[in-house]
């Protein structure tokens, strides 16, 4: 096979345009660690001296962060047990079984990715208004369901699909009822799966912001909602720490994510949901 | 996403008619089991996802004083209102072209890369993704300000007219949302390059096709697919996007989004923001169709080529 020659030029300036887009990927990550370890908290870049100041106030009295970050967390792990429970009973139906509208059934749980999520966070606020459940963590759990469920569904099919079926069967002829089946065989391969799912779960419902303003009272707002009122309105250098805060959460989760992908058995498509999402051939992303 | 949210799934085992299907599921073992797993994510899709949708959709058209209207569509569609669908389009055009742009050279720059350094690439692309995006637009906010690190750098180099308002108007927008929808774009467009067969470049070039011609006529139909993927789904997920134009944008960058939860929040207008709503929905769903449209005549043109 004859390689094809690149020129040097061509080779050096890919080179010099792909870093450029990388920083421009990377950079506004990078600039909020720093600078949350810097003492002039929106001041010069990179910082004048260091502190962990902003750290500290966080939990300083009359901080507004810590109520917010309770309720997240409490809604996103209501989201995680609505979704994965959804998420399981759903793939199951979907891949082991014979289901009349099979097609139908796949396009409705995948449709909440495409809508717009104003329109979702519009009709969720119509529906739980005039039951005056606005600002209930469980209202905005429900909500952020919708678009969690959808994620976790993809990534339990995948990951039903690549445990052999056979397994089951084998464990049902020789007498195992259907429970047992589901506890001692299909549960433990699809652990990493299921934590998968449950970290990607907890994520969404964790950063999402539309349909908690919609869906929040004045007292409950969400970690997400409390950042943007900060930037909003009024300036609060301790949310240059929420923030850095909330990129280590989401990496931590990742990294998660890699570990246990390592660990199950198998390939379970690509790292991020909406490849397969997008009709995508599945496989590892990096070679 | 749209891709598998249009294309049907797999047929059904045998063609039946509908009612002796139903019979049948029920009465085998496994069928029952299908729909009893199906229930609860179906139930809770329709309760609060479809009821919701249907929900704004009557609201859209029902009067001040009960009875039906297209006044809310009306106003929607004139004035400010229209200004602002405007403006929404434009900036996801922008945002989509420029993420294409950028997309398309950093996805080709990884096909020639070593696997390793595919794989920590890769890292430096999904990594963010994951991180909210509301963190994104204020690491942004900081870097693009009059005295933030863009700026400065800019001065230290004696850029001519720096430094520049990169905050507050268009420029600032379009940057923070090509850097959200960027990723989608990279792993589109990398998808559907990694499987070009590189020998057809070596085939061309070996029948001294020029550069220019090579990537013309072999390289961009090969990877057309995932352009029109990559440019159509950017487009769409920027139409309802919110965060980055509230927090980046001037009066004039409002988007749709912005505009439904000023009606909502503030102005208690939920017709005209249920309106919006659907229109935003329609867009949406324009743009998905126009999608299944180009792959279906990408198909087309590859069938007739073939021939």
């Amino acid at each position: 096979m004859t390689e094809l020659r690149t020129s040097l030029a061509g080779r050096i300036s890919l080179a010099v345009f792909s870093t450029l887009i990388l920083l421009f990927l990377a950079l506004p990550i990078v600039v909020i660690v720093v600078t949350s370890f810097g003492n002039d908290a929106f001041g010069s870049f990179p910082p004048s001296s260091w502190t962990l100041n902003w750290y500290a106030q966080l939990f300083a009295d009359g901080s507004k962060w810590p109520a917010a970050l309770s309720l997240s967390v409490l809604v996103a792990s209501l989201t995680t047990v609505f979704s994965l429970i959804l998420g399981m009973t759903a793939a199951t139906a979907l891949v082991r079984s014979e289901l009349p509208l099979r097609s139908a059934v796949y396009g409705l749980v995948l449709a909440p990715l495409v809508i717009p999520q104003v329109v979702i966070a519009l009709g969720l606020f119509l529906l739980f208004e005039p039951a005056s459940m606005l600002g209930s963590p469980i209202a905005i759990a429900l909500g952020h369901t919708v678009l969690a469920s959808p994620i976790a569904v993809m990534i339990l099919i995948a990951t039903l699909k690549g445990i052999d079926e056979r397994l089951e069967d084998a464990a049902a002829s020789m007498g195992a009822g259907r429970l047992t089946v589901a506890r001692r065989i299909t549960f433990p391969l699809a652990a990493p799966g299921l934590i998968a799912a449950a970290i990607f779960s907890f994520i969404t419902s964790f950063d999402e912001f539309f349909i908690s303003q919609f869906l929040s009272s004045v007292d409950t707002t969400t970690l997400p909602i409390q950042v943007f009122n900060v930037l909003q309105f009024d300036v609060d250098p301790t949310v240059t720490a929420i923030s850095a805060v909330l990129i280590a959460v989401a990496v931590l989760a990742l990294a998660l994510v890699g570990v246990v992908r390592r660990l199950g058995p198998g390939k379970e498509g690509g790292l991020l949901p909406v490849e397969s999402a997008a009709g995508l051939p599945t496989g590892s992303e990096t070679p | 996403m749209a891709g598998s949210v249009l294309a049907s799934a797999p047929a059904p085992v045998a063609p039946t008619t509908r009612k002796g299907r139903l019979r049948r599921t029920l009465a085998s073992r496994r069928g029952r089991f299908g729909l009893l797993n199906a229930t609860p994510v179906v139930l809770y899709l329709l309760i609060l996802f479809v009821y919701p949708i249907f929900s704004t959709l009557l609201l859209s058209l029902k009067g001040e004083a009960g009875g039906f209207t297209f006044h809310w569509y009306a106003d929607a569609l004139s004035g400010a209102d229209l200004d602002v669908l405007l403006t929404t389009l434009r900036i996801s055009a922008e945002t989509s072209l420029l993420s294409l742009v950028i997309g398309f050279v950093l996805a080709y720059a990884i096909t020639r890369l070593s696997p390793l350094w595919a794989g920590l690439v890769m890292v430096i692309v999904i990594v963010p993704h994951f991180i909210s995006a509301l963190v994104r637009t204020y690491g942004w906010i900081i870097l693009l300000g009059e005295h933030g690190v863009v700026n400065n750098l800019l001065t230290d180099l004696h850029v001519p007219g720096a430094p520049f308002q990169l905050l507050y108007n268009e420029t600032g927008v379009v940057i923070g949302t090509t850097s959200v929808l960027l990723p989608y774009s990279v792993l589109l467009l990398y998808a559907v390059m990694r499987g070009v067969d590189r020998r057809l470049l070596a085939a061309a070039a070996s029948m001294g096709a020029g550069r220019l011609v090579m990537f013309r006529r072999v390289y961009l139909p090969l990877v057309a697919p995932g352009l029109v993927n990559a440019a159509m789904l950017s487009f769409i997920i920027c139409l309802g996007y919110y965060l980055t134009p509230a927090l980046m944008g001037g009066v004039k960058q409002t988007m749709v989004a912005s505009l439904i939860d000023e009606q909502v929040m503030k102005q208690d207008q939920w017709n005209g923001a249920a309106a919006l709503g659907i229109i935003l929905l329609l867009m949406t769903f324009a743009g998905l169709l126009l999608l299944r449209l180009l792959k279906a005549v990408g198909v087309a043109a590859r069938n007739r080529g073939a021939a």
